[in-house]
């Protein structure tokens, strides 16, 4: 599949910001550039409604990516209709693994928009160079100034309110370059009331309070080398979680990285990039907003990793290659604590993540030759190293008794790939092959509650490597006018993992209607499509259309859970001198190949009606922009297929927002 | 000076991860000190009490230096009260007997020839008190040990406490045949969150002999013994109402080994309080005592209980 790197709409407005995880010096900037190794095509996708968009309304853009949804607040992107698990999702290649056992904290919930550049999301065994996956790879790139920019210090800051979870967020950046020194920084502030669904009740539970700041610092150590440091902090409190029985009190990341960056004029090898990175995520639960709930409990968790990256990038001629290095040690932790009603007894303790240490390392591999002006062939592996160790094993032992407390895993992957561009029509082709290492939750879990289908989840150590088979393949067609592109994948998956009912034991949490354990299937196969349409009506009116397609099966037929239907998005934009127009409709049609024997449930269609008005304007001498516009201005009632407990997702959202780039 | 704003910003950046190392919000809980909050760890043998002849000295030992309620692993050295020697002794008896306030004796299941451990030069048995000192009554132990032809005889009285590991804990019941059963916990002492080995002693009242006999002794040597190839079929559960009726999977029934106690297996989900609810079956397979339980999963209602059970808490 081609990679796509999603460029983020309100960052490029006024500056010039490159997406390389070291800046370079200005002269070599064009250098680098030939360097770059992906010659796939780059396409800029933006959020058409909004310029002040989230992480996830941002990512909801990309036609390969969903979303489940816990509340407003921290949604689980699926690639290729598959769950975080099957995709490695990385800042700037550094791995990330949240701290709740319940997916309340991904790791696109600990940046802002503010501090990242792009989003790069590579699909399938293309996705292998930060690590074995199946699904693909998300990775989120950091911002970072160029050294010697013209303009010596400038910045951003944006401001906006919403009107139907009131909203309010302030998001600000600053940079200062010289010639060889740079320095960036943002700030950003958001809180929100609970929303209003489409029949203008309210959604209890579904506010969400966060900080994040960021800051990088990179030196010119010499004409063609820098180093660079980097933290993200980020802050979350206080964020309820409607679909499920408890809340969020506290989740806090720190995200750093010092790299280094050496550019080569001459020989094979063009650049060398290595980093190393230490980060730490704690999460807290809370419950004590629930008084319905019959037990209270404390779930804390804990995920702190420590990793190496190294890539090189070799060119010759019509010959390209990337070479990366990966390792890294996680440590997760997650605790359960259940408090008696008589609150003077015993309470009852439980490790659901039994101190689970997880090292990795890989070394990947992608070429790519020019055959010849229109042909080209990629061609890429990676081979890795999982090693899992379970301190209290003896958890585990209870429902797997003699598994293994020590587990080394080799994954090998593979993907090859053609491309060809015949005067207006651009095809590729390509296959992949590639296992995965469970997670930490299938392998080691213990009685994880899943609000969804309630039920509490048993992790086995000795599952099977997870391998996937797949084929792609895409057409394009370019006119001046009109341009439409069609992409199908198809995965055939072995040992596919997945919660089968446990006839043993009974629930732990009080909720749950039984035990799941993960059990791999035979097999299981999953098969996207999507078709984008871009036509210039007008010189200022351009049309939008996109529609995917997914589905999922099992071994038995059945189908798989959280496959998204059929589905669209269609959006008309009218520009007029300063002044931006924007409408747009995207919804499902009916879910009617939905899972029961995983929990869920048929959804109905719905579609939702968007608009919104943009205006630019100087302020002094302040690039400045406006923005009005209304979300589901319909108010219509939904939930999607992947909305956890079915909740209602937001009626009308009247929102707004200013720029001020300086 | 570029440099100095380097080395300032990794000092910066390095203290910074520290502070955060250091500094979780919530502590993670410490979970072998939690475990032995609950559960002292007593498994070391200490006397309890000694007896002083004029030439031996008899000294009773038990884990921790402590007689509970509930079953005791006793160990008895005898040494030579001048020399300080252990003397060779060629059979020792022990026999605990209660006596209550109406001056009624009685006995418990109890080893009465104890063995001896010639490497380590002591005898040792068992015994399972089947109730504190007290009000009910006080322990005695009878003790006749042979050196060469000569048999001595002592009385000790000693003090039986209450037993606050409940995972040692026991239960004396009737029967549906009419007989007097006695279930004692013997192992894990420590169960952890995992599967646990479950050991029981399970002992009969004998119906009394010929009350002619001639001594106390005589008689109530043999007044408990152990049961044999019966089945104590087990279903744990967290009565909790909360918890719901919670059960763990894999458990097996205990069964007689060859050392003559009963073995199976109990598999705790999380610490806290737990009910081994229990049905015994005598060899026949007929129900002596003990109830099904609910299986399902009723949050916010209490576990029902066997009509035979032991709470157990860690």
């Amino acid at each position: 599949m081609k990679k796509l790197s999603l460029v983020l709409f309100i960052l490029s407005l006024g500056l010039d910001v490159n997406g390389q995880i070291a800046p370079v010096k200005r002269d070599t900037t064009r250098r680098l550039g030939e360097v770059k190794v992906d010659a796939t095509v780059k396409r800029k996708i933006e959020n058409d409604m909004k310029m002040a968009v989230s992480v996830d309304e941002f990512l909801a853009s990309s036609d390969n990516i969903s979303f489940i949804k816990r509340g407003a607040y921290a949604w689980e992107p699926l690639l290729n209709n598959m769950s975080t698990e099957r995709s490695t999702i990385t800042i700037d290649g550094m791995h990330i693994f949240g701290a709740c056992t319940d997916k309340m904290d991904p790791i696109t919930s600990y940046v802002e928009t503010n501090n990242l550049s792009s989003i790069d999301i590579k699909s399938g065994q293309e996705g292998n160079m930060h690590g074995a996956t199946v699904a693909g790879s998300i990775d989120l790139k950091r911002r970072s100034t160029p050294f010697g920019l013209q303009q010596k210090v400038g910045g951003a800051y944006q401001t906006g309110f919403e009107f139907n979870n009131k909203q309010a967020f302030n998001l600000g950046n600053l940079f200062y370059s010289t010639d060889n020194f740079v320095a960036d920084g943002s700030i950003a502030f958001r809180k929100a009331g609970n929303y209003y669904d489409g029949n203008n009740k309210e959604v209890l539970h579904s506010q969400y309070n966060k900080l994040n700041a960021s800051l990088g610092l990179a030196y010119k150590t010499s004409p063609l080398s820098a180093i660079r440091v980097d933290a993200i902090f980020d802050r979350a409190k206080d964020v309820g979680f409607p679909a499920l029985p408890m809340d969020l009190w506290l989740s806090r990341a720190i995200i750093t990285s010092a790299s280094y960056k050496q550019l080569f004029e001459e020989g094979l090898v063009k650049v060398w990039d290595t980093k190393v990175y230490f980060n730490a995520v704690e999460h807290y639960m809370d419950d004590t907003t629930r008084p319905e709930n019959l037990v209270h409990m404390d779930m804390p968790g804990w995920s702190t990793t420590y990793g190496l990256v190294s890539k090189i990038n070799l060119k010759k001629d019509r010959y390209s290659s990337e070479v990366q290095f990966n390792a890294y040690d996680n440590l997760s932790i997650a605790e359960m604590r259940m408090y008696p009603q008589d609150r003077s007894k015993q309470t009852m303790f439980a490790y659901s993540w039994p101190w689970v240490t997880t090292r990795f390392a890989s070394i990947a591999m992608n070429n790519s030759w020019e055959i010849s002006e229109r042909s080209k062939v990629n061609l890429g592996g990676s081979l890795g190293w999982n090693y899992n160790y379970s301190k209290y094993v003896e958890f585990n032992w209870i429902f797997h008794p003699g598994a293994s407390q020590k587990k080394n895993r080799w994954l090998p992957g593979l993907h090859a790939s053609y491309e060809l561009s015949l005067n207006q029509f651009d095809i590729s082709l390509g296959t992949g092959f590639g296992h995965r290492a469970p997670s930490v939750s299938e392998a080691y879990g213990y009685y994880i509650y899943n609000s969804f289908d309630r039920y509490d989840y048993i992790g086995n150590p000795d599952l099977k490597n997870e391998i996937s088979y797949e084929g792609n393949a895409s057409v394009g067609f370019k006119t001046e006018k009109l341009s439409i592109a069609a992409k199908v994948n198809y995965f055939y998956i072995n040992n596919y993992i997945i919660g089968r009912i446990l006839s043993l034991g009974s629930p732990m949490n009080y909720q749950s209607v039984g035990v799941k354990g993960y059990t791999s299937l035979k097999y299981a196969t999953l098969f996207n499509t999507a078709i984008n349409v871009d036509y210039k009506i007008l010189d200022n009116l351009h049309w939008k259309g996109v529609l995917t397609y997914a589905r999922g099966k099992d071994d038995e037929g059945g189908n798989l859970p959280f496959i998204r239907p059929l589905s669209y998005q269609t959006s008309l934009h009218y520009g007029y001198k300063r002044l931006g127009l924007r409408t747009s409709l995207n919804g499902d049609f009916a879910q009617t190949n939905y899972s029961p024997a995983y929990g869920e449930d048929q959804t109905a269609s719905y579609k939702i009606w968007n608009l919104s008005a943009d205006y630019s304007f100087s302020l002094g001498k302040f690039k400045s922009v406006f923005q009005v516009g209304a979300e589901n201005l319909l108010n219509e009632y939904y939930s999607t297929y992947a909305d956890w407990g079915n909740i209602p997702r937001m009626g009308r959202n009247i929102f707004t927002s200013l720029k001020v780039n300086f | 000076m570029k440099v100095s704003i380097l080395i300032k910003t990794i000092g910066f950046y390095a203290a910074l991860a520290c502070v955060f190392l250091g500094s979780c919000t919530k502590g993670k809980t410490n979970y072998e000190a939690e475990r032995g909050e609950v559960i002292e760890e007593n498994n070391e043998f200490k006397e309890v009490s000694n007896v002083v002849t004029s030439a031996y000295t008899v000294s009773i030992e038990a884990l921790n230096g402590v007689l509970y309620r509930g079953y005791n692993d006793i160990r008895v050295r005898i040494k030579n009260t001048q020399t300080n020697t252990p003397v060779e002794v060629s059979g020792l008896t022990f026999l605990p007997i209660k006596t209550t306030v109406m001056g009624e004796k009685s006995s418990c299941p109890n080893q009465y020839h104890f063995g001896y451990k010639s490497a380590d030069k002591y005898f040792s048995g068992y015994t399972v008190f089947t109730s504190e000192s007290g009000t009910e009554g006080s322990w005695a132990l009878y003790i006749n040990f042979t050196v060469g032809n000569q048999t001595f005889s002592l009385i000790k009285e000693v003090a039986v406490r209450q037993q606050t590991n409940k995972n040692l804990n026991m239960t004396v019941f009737r029967g549906k045949d009419d007989e007097q059963y006695v279930i004692a916990l013997i192992a894990p002492r420590k169960p952890n969150v995992a599967e646990n080995k479950l050991v029981a002693g399970i002992y009969k009242l004998n119906r009394m002999l010929d009350s002619a006999a001639k001594g106390p002794a005589d008689q109530l040597q043999f007044s408990y013994s152990q049961v044999e190839r019966y089945t104590l079929k087990l279903d744990p559960r967290m009565p909790e109402p909360s918890m719901g009726n919670h059960s763990s999977p894999n458990n097996r029934d205990l069964i007689q080994d060859k050392d003559g106690l009963y073995h199976g297996v109990v598999n705790y989900t999380m610490t806290g309080n737990w009910t081994l609810n229990f049905i015994l079956l005598n060899p026949e397979g007929k129900v002596i005592r003990g109830t099904e339980v609910p299986k399902d999963f009723t949050p916010g209602v209490e576990g029902r209980k066997s009509e035979l059970h032991l709470d157990i808490l860690f």
